[in-house]
């Protein structure tokens, strides 16, 4: 076709020259130089331009490409099948119990992160206190045995465990050999059971009970006197007068968080304001928390216990016992008289506590409350209290036993008497000649260490449980986690090695349930799971009369006093953060100040002031304490008023050599001090101290130890309060007219603001645990706590000062130091935290702007804006601002705490950690907050007062702090904010802060007398 | 010109006989255009050895955090910050001298002034280093300027005086550095006109094409007016605002109005304290004693006299008001300084700021090199002393008594402060082996009129009054620069 044109590529082409002909026979029309370039003379050629930038092309991509390697990839796996009830971001809660007290377990995806009281525990709803707030720590323990332990074997099975112990456990028992359950007291009915179960299948098994620290003395001067051996109920809500002697009730003795939730009943700004408060004395040698507490407080020496009892006893029935007389304290005389009137005054109102664990001193403090009509009221001995029921008597007992060789098998459960056993030496060699020793401790301590298996135990929120803290009153305990190790509940060992017919712990602790005591209640499994706990009506109290005769009481009280009165009289005690040491690796409870003395991290020899002056000692210096037995530790100095002249106090549960990265080596072990004497151990005792010659700084969180005669502590007697409730809050007349340089802010929503009752506050610590918890609040362990850099963001100040005859109290360093007598100390604590202030110094000086108001009154602080240039911290008049001197939770320095990825998973969530360089303080739980607004919004309601709760406020047993919204009139807070004792600390500088504090009210005078 | 002679009774501004411009030159640029000698390298030496230290001290700070100082929850800032004040005091004396001084015609700053103004920078570049290592995230340092950002909104805080204080350093150190360059022209011309090779071609790029032709130096007097115009409230300013990141506090001891005009007093005292101690030595061991003499010696003696009593009446001020006040924490602060635990602090403060410097009354002391250069140095470690009492001690001890805290420094903390005058001294060495330390330039002008040998040409003349030459010879008998056999016969 014509129209099929042929285009020519050139006139080439179109005359179609040899040239193009030939070189149309090839793909390309020009040669490529691939032989040249090839060849090696190619390669020394000069490279041609489109070669170059073919090159530079091709290498540029390949660069790119190579670069493109991606940085690692953590992936975050996803629920491949989401578990019914957990959704990303909310928590879940799980009722508990944790050493009786019944608690809620918070988990987020999965993990447990925080403990809070249980709500629907009723009257047993106490808080809680530290050791239960930092449990959770526990959990997350890198110390901690990963598998159990067959002899050496650090990754045994537990068939292999089970087809050992079992071989054991009938060569025993075709040998007739005795077999011994070692365990501190056990409650728990479940496990009464299992114990029981495997006697049954080994009749040759004792069940053991110890108490590290012990109330036999009380148990059985009941059994003695009243022919019950038990531990009563007491009943401090209903005493208007409380003597105590020694008994640190409000901290330690027996249940501190639920005796100060009594306590404080009836001392509260509510009860104050009806006019009511009640009255405490307390005589004790060491100052203990309670001691702090008290209205009127008189030190005693340990040998003085005794006759000062005597003496009461004397001046209440008007008998007259030998050896009451207290000849070289006439003050302590006087009060105890003084006491003895009010008492009587105060029938079947009051109550009189003893700290000792010596039988006769308990039978005695019986007749006193027999006396004055405590039994039915203020003690009840019909629904007694379960917690403890060890008895010292029978862990002598198998001592001897062991070394005679009849022991072939002993099983140590929640117990480490190679470190708490008063006489540790005789108890490790005795230990030696038993065959099988199982334990089940989680880790390789001080007992286990010897044993030949350790069948690894669940911690508490692994595992299935109950507690029965008091007569019908009974708590569960249930799993928040699978268990993060290979471990297994220490009664499913038993049951297993005791061929029982139900193994699974789960299924033998609801049938035990369903079977013994929901029946009786009425309820169903499903209804204690959701509620935790249950309480069968209390039995009605009895009251009881004494009848016996005290003359052989008197003379040993006498005897002991006497033993006592020589060298220096020490005290041994459990220290509120360390208790008696079971939980010495958890890093909140180390780093927990004392109370009375705010020293962390280690234990020391108190003394008073002047007696260390008359002993040649100094704070801090190091001096050896030899025991009457012999036994001698080194420890330093810790210059403590209101300690008895002639006295000494050391804290127990320290010393600890197996336990752990954050607690081996952390002071000394005081326990081979105790004594066994009487068929109980006692804690006083006598010792020799000479000095060493070093020194060594106690790493401290408050150093200054008075208040200066400022008026951030203000207070008035309880007589002052009656006639005027305004006394000493600074609340009269007209105020100054303030002039402000700053807008206000206005507030349209709400108006978070805080009142703490400073009557009502005794000083525990659980709130600084809680909010270390809830706030991933770095431990920064002693040394950083010697430079002053805890980082707690609530603490509890604690100022002493001094009263004086006839003079007001001295409260200025200077005149204290100038002071003969420096008995009469009273303390106040003042918990201090972000005062959030609406002028708040900090917010102007910050130059980026890092530290802002909100329009709902919190002062906020924006971790990722802050430059830190610590402007704002020194510029707090509260000096509550903690700046984050290292990288806590990645440096090696820090390694008892968050430096490893398992510890880290006790992180909450909803609060980021903060990194080095960045100002950090209370954020008055801010995701609490936000949290209580998003749950209101979806529930398409108003927030009510109460729905948001601060982690401090929820621990707190004594109800001191009150958060709510100041913008609502009917909130509680504000209500408690309208109190006539309300003062906001350094009101004058108009900083105006948003949390107010109410007065400290002691009842000291005396109403007649 | 040369028909204007000065009054017989002033003191010669040079010294020494046969001066001309071309010695002058050649003096001056002795150590510039000659290799260093060993006094040179020792001081080079030991000071590089200082700054090497600066860089470990700081290093090991950036790297581990802030911790590795001796601050705690109470006392946030403690030698970080007294250093940051105490190099940004020294700093002041240069702007002083060359601003204020000119403006008010004093000739005798014309010898002084160069190296007072490199002082200057260099001090104020120690201070600034201070600004950032003293941060918890010195990497973000930047964000307290005021930049446009990608943040949001996020701005500065213009209520904070760190803010101010930004400014303030950040404005003075640029003026200081335009001032002093600007004077340096001629100057660095003279060095050009007279170098070979290389050098020669960095001169001439540093002296940005100086010819000095008549309408050149009449620009260069004009710019040197407006410059000192210009930095004559910065000379007030920026010691103001650095007693505001106290003074705007609500910290007993630090919340006080006197302090602006006691800071600025304070400043000036320890700027020539320290401007001193340098020329002191640089003198000797340059060979510069004609140019630098006696009489500005005794001059800057006198300022330190008169700024050192200002001092001395600010501190009793603030003792006196605290008692006023009646506020109980203001009292106690003060009575803490004095008789708390750092009371020895606070002691060496007064005997090194009040007590001491009055001697300076004394005109064989303050004639005398020795004891003047000592006392220079007592002055410097006087306020150094000083905002160490003002910081820590007010710190330490200030609403909350729970909270009182005693600060230990650390060896990170004292290596960071020597290490900040090693750096000091480095500078300051590398800039008499570069730059003239005299203002070449300006110290010509005085060789006709305010000079030795001119006044002695007028006395030869015999035209004078004798009761006046009388007193003029009298006045020359401290000069160690003056040949005292010469005036003998006179």
């Amino acid at each position: 076709m014509e129209s099929n044109k042929k285009y020519w590529k050139g006139l080439e082409e179109y005359k179609n020259t040899p040239d193009f002909v030939e070189n149309n026979k090839n793909e390309f029309a020009e040669p490529l130089p691939i032989e040249d370039v090839l060849n090696e003379a190619g390669l020394s050629t000069v490279t041609p331009r489109r070669d170059f930038l073919k090159a530079l092309g091709f290498g540029l991509g390949a660069v790119t490409l190579a670069a493109c390697q991606p940085t690692p990839v953590h992936k975050s796996i996803p629920y491949l099948i989401k578990p019914e009830e957990v959704v990303p971001g909310i928590p879940n809660y799980y009722v508990s119990s944790f050493n009786g007290q019944s608690v809620l377990v918070k988990t987020r995806e999965g993990r447990p992160i925080k403990i809070e009281p249980n709500p629907n525990a009723g009257e047993f709803n106490c808080g809680t206190d530290a050791q239960a707030q930092a449990s959770v720590l526990d959990l997350y323990d890198v110390s901690k045995l990963k598998a159990p332990v067959l002899k050496e074997n650090e990754k045994a099975t537990w068939a292999e465990i089970d087809a050992f112990v079992k071989g054991e456990l009938n060569k025993v028992q075709a040998s007739g050999k005795k077999i011994r359950i070692v365990s501190s007291s056990v409650n728990s009915p479940s496990t009464k059971n299992v114990v029981a179960d495997f006697t049954t299948a080994y009749p040759n098994t004792k069940h053991i009970q110890y108490d590290a620290v012990s109330y036999t003395g009380i148990i059985k001067a009941n059994e003695n006197s009243f022919g019950k051996a038990v531990l009563p109920k007491y009943n401090f809500d209903k005493a208007d007068l409380i003597v105590s002697f020694g008994a640190d009730f409000l901290g330690t003795w027996i249940s501190g968080e639920e005796f100060t939730s009594q306590y404080i009943s009836n001392r509260n700004y509510k009860t104050l304001a009806k006019g009511k408060m009640s009255r405490h004395f307390q005589f004790e040698s060491g100052m203990s928390l309670t001691g702090t507490n008290a209205d009127t407080r008189l030190p005693i020496k340990l040998s003085e216990q005794g006759p000062a009892l005597i003496t009461l006893y004397n001046a209440i029935t008007g008998s007259a016992l030998p050896g009451g007389a207290l000849p070289n304290n006439t003050s302590a005389d006087k009060a105890i008289k003084l006491v003895a009137k009010e008492l009587l005054m105060n029938k079947g109102k009051s109550l009189v506590v003893c700290g000792s664990n010596d039988v006769s001193t308990q039978i005695l403090v019986n007749a006193i409350n027999a006396a004055i009509g405590s039994y039915g009221t203020t003690i009840d001995l019909d629904n007694p209290c379960k917690r403890y029921s060890g008895n010292d008597a029978e862990f002598a007992e198998l001592i001897n036993e062991m070394n005679r060789g009849e022991v072939a098998a002993v099983f140590f459960l929640d117990s480490n008497p190679a470190y708490d056993a008063t006489n540790a030496k005789a108890f490790t060699d005795a230990l030696n000649k038993v065959g099988l020793k199982v334990s089940f401790s989680d880790r390789k301590d001080e007992t286990s260490s010897l044993c030949n298996v350790i069948a690894i135990n669940h911690n508490y929120l692994e595992a299935w449980g109950d507690a029965n803290a008091y007569e019908g009153y009974y708590s569960v305990v249930q799993p928040t986690i699978n268990p993060v190790f290979n471990s297994r509940q220490a009664e499913q060992s038993l049951l297993v090695w005791s061929n029982a017919p139900v193994q699974d712990y789960y299924q033998y602790v609801r049938n035990n349930w369903e079977k013994n005591i929901l029946p009786a209640l009425g309820k169903t499994w499903n209804e204690l799971l959701q509620t935790g706990v249950f309480a069968a009506n209390a039995k009605t109290a009895g009251s009881y009369s004494f009848s016996q005769s005290l003359a052989a009481v008197a003379q040993s009280i006498q005897n002991n006093s006497k033993a006592l009165a020589k060298d220096i009289e020490l005290q041994v005690y459990e220290s509120i953060p360390m208790r008696d040491g079971k939980h010495a690796n958890n890093a909140f409870l180390q780093e927990l100040p004392d109370p009375v003395s705010k020293v962390t991290w280690d234990n020391y020899i108190a003394l008073a002031p002047k007696f260390a002056q008359t002993l040649g000692f100094k704070e801090f210096d190091v001096v050896s304490v030899k025991g009457a037995n012999g036994y001698t530790i080194e420890l330093p100095v810790l210059i403590q008023p209101g300690q008895a002249v002639g006295t000494a106090s050391i804290a127990l549960g320290y010393g600890r050599s197996k336990v752990g990265k954050a607690g081996d080596n952390v002071g000394k072990n005081a326990f081979p001090f105790v004594t066994f004497a009487n068929g109980t151990l006692q804690y006083a005792t006598t010792v020799t101290l000479s000095k060493t010659g070093s020194t060594y700084e106690l790493a401290q969180t408050q150093t200054h130890y008075s208040f200066e005669g400022r008026n951030i502590i203000r207070e008035a007697t309880f007589k002052e309060y009656v006639k005027d409730p305004a006394a000493g809050s600074g609340n009269h007349g007209a105020k100054h007219k303030s002039y402000d340089l700053w807008d206000k802010y206005e507030k349209p929503g709400n108006n978070w603001v805080m009142a703490i009752d400073l009557n009502a506050c005794t000083g525990c610590g659980s709130c600084i645990v809680a909010c270390n918890v809830e706030n991933n609040i770095p431990v920064v362990g002693r040394d950083e706590v010697r430079r002053r850099r805890e980082m707690h963001w609530i603490r509890i100040d604690r100022y002493y000062s001094f009263e004086e005859e006839g003079k007001k109290n001295v409260t200025e360093e200077k005149e204290i130091a100038h002071m003969e007598n420096m008995d009469r100390v009273s303390v106040v604590h003042q918990p201090m935290l972000c005062q959030h202030c609406d002028h708040a110094p900090c917010e102007t000086v910050c130059p980026v702007l890092a530290t802002v108001h909100s329009s709902d009154g919190l002062n906020h602080m924006a971790y990722n804006r802050c430059v830190g240039t610590r402007y704002c911290a020194n510029n707090c008049p509260y000096k509550v601002r903690r700046f984050n001197w290292f990288n806590y939770w990645n440096d090696s320095r820090f390694d008892n705490y968050l430096n490893n990825e398992f510890t880290q998973l006790v992180l909450n969530p909803d609060v980021t950690t903060r990194s080095r360089g960045v100002m950090e303080k209370c954020s008055m739980c801010i995701q609490r907050i936000q949290a209580g607004k998003l749950t209101a919004k979806m529930e398409k309601r108003p927030l009510k007062d109460g729905d948001i709760k601060m982690a401090c406020q929820e621990a707190c047993s004594a109800n001191a702090i009150i958060f709510g919204d100041g913008n609502d009139p009917e909130s509680e807070v504000s209500k408690a904010l309208r109190s006539e004792r309300t003062y906001y600390v350094l009101e004058e500088l108009n900083v105006q802060p948003g949390v107010g504090y109410m007065t400290k009210i002691r009842n000291t005078d005396t109403v007649q007398a | 010109m040369s028909g204007h002679n000065e009054s017989i009774l002033r003191e010669p501004l040079i010294t020494g006989q046969n001066i001309t411009y071309a010695k002058i030159t050649d003096d001056i640029l002795t150590p510039v255009e000659n290799k260093p000698n060993r006094a040179w390298w020792i001081g080079f030496i030991v000071a590089l050895m200082g700054a090497t230290l600066w860089v470990v001290a700081v290093s090991y700070t950036f790297w581990n955090g802030i911790g590795a100082w001796g601050l705690n929850k109470t006392v946030g800032w403690a030698w970080d910050i007294t250093g940051f004040v105490w190099w940004v005091g020294i700093g002041h004396a240069g702007t002083l001298i060359s601003a204020v001084l000119l403006l008010f015609r004093q000739n005798w700053r014309n010898s002084i002034n160069r190296s007072a103004e490199a002082m200057t920078i260099f001090a104020v570049i120690c201070a600034a280093t201070y600004v950032v290592s003293h941060m918890g995230r010195p990497w973000l340092a930047y964000w307290v300027l005021p930049l446009p950002n990608q943040f949001g909104s996020l701005w500065v805080n213009f209520n904070s005086p760190l803010v101010w204080d930004m400014f303030a350093i950040s404005t003075y150190f640029s003026v200081s550095l335009l001032f002093w360059y600007t004077g340096l022209l001629p100057d660095i011309a003279t060095i050009r006109d007279r170098a070979v090779g290389l050098k020669r071609k960095i001169y001439t790029v540093l002296s940005f094409g100086w010819t000095g032709n008549v309408k050149t130096w009449q620009r260069f007097e004009a710019v040197s007016l407006i410059l000192a115009g210009i930095s004559t409230p910065l000379v007030l300013s920026v010691h103001t605002i650095v007693s505001m990141d106290f003074a705007t506090s609500v910290i007993p001891g630090w919340h006080t109005t006197i302090f602006p005009p006691y800071f600025v007093a304070g400043a000036i005292f320890s700027g020539f304290a320290m401007v001193l101690t340098l020329l002191l030595v640089a003198r000797k061991v340059l060979g510069l004693e004609n140019y630098i003499t006696m009489f500005h010696i005794e001059s800057m003696n006198k300022i330190i006299i008169l700024t050192g009593s200002i001092v001395g009446v600010a501190y009793l001020t603030e003792f006196f008001i605290a008692w006023y006040s009646g506020s109980e924490y203001e009292q106690y602060a003060f009575i803490n300084r004095s008789t708390g635990p750092y009371w020895w602090a606070y002691w060496m403060m007064m005997t090194c700021n009040v007590i001491s410097p009055q001697l300076l009354w004394f005109k064989k002391i303050r004639t005398s090199i020795p004891a003047t250069w000592i006392l220079s140095i007592v002055v410097n470690i006087g306020m150094w002393f000083e905002r160490f009492v003002i910081i820590v001690t007010s710190l330490h001890r200030d609403y909350i008594p729970s909270s009182w805290a005693m600060f230990y420094p650390t060896w990170v903390d004292v290596g960071v402060f020597v290490g900040s005058i090693g750096v000091f001294f480095t500078l300051f060495l590398l800039f008499l082996r570069v730059l003239p330390s005299i203002a070449i330039a300006e110290v010509k002008l005085l060789l006709k009129s305010a000079s030795e040998q001119a006044k002695l040409e007028q006395i030869k003349d015999g035209h004078l009054d004798k009761e006046q030459v009388r007193e003029y010879v009298e006045s020359l008998e401290k000069f160690d620069s003056v040949k005292q056999e010469e005036y003998a016969k006179i």
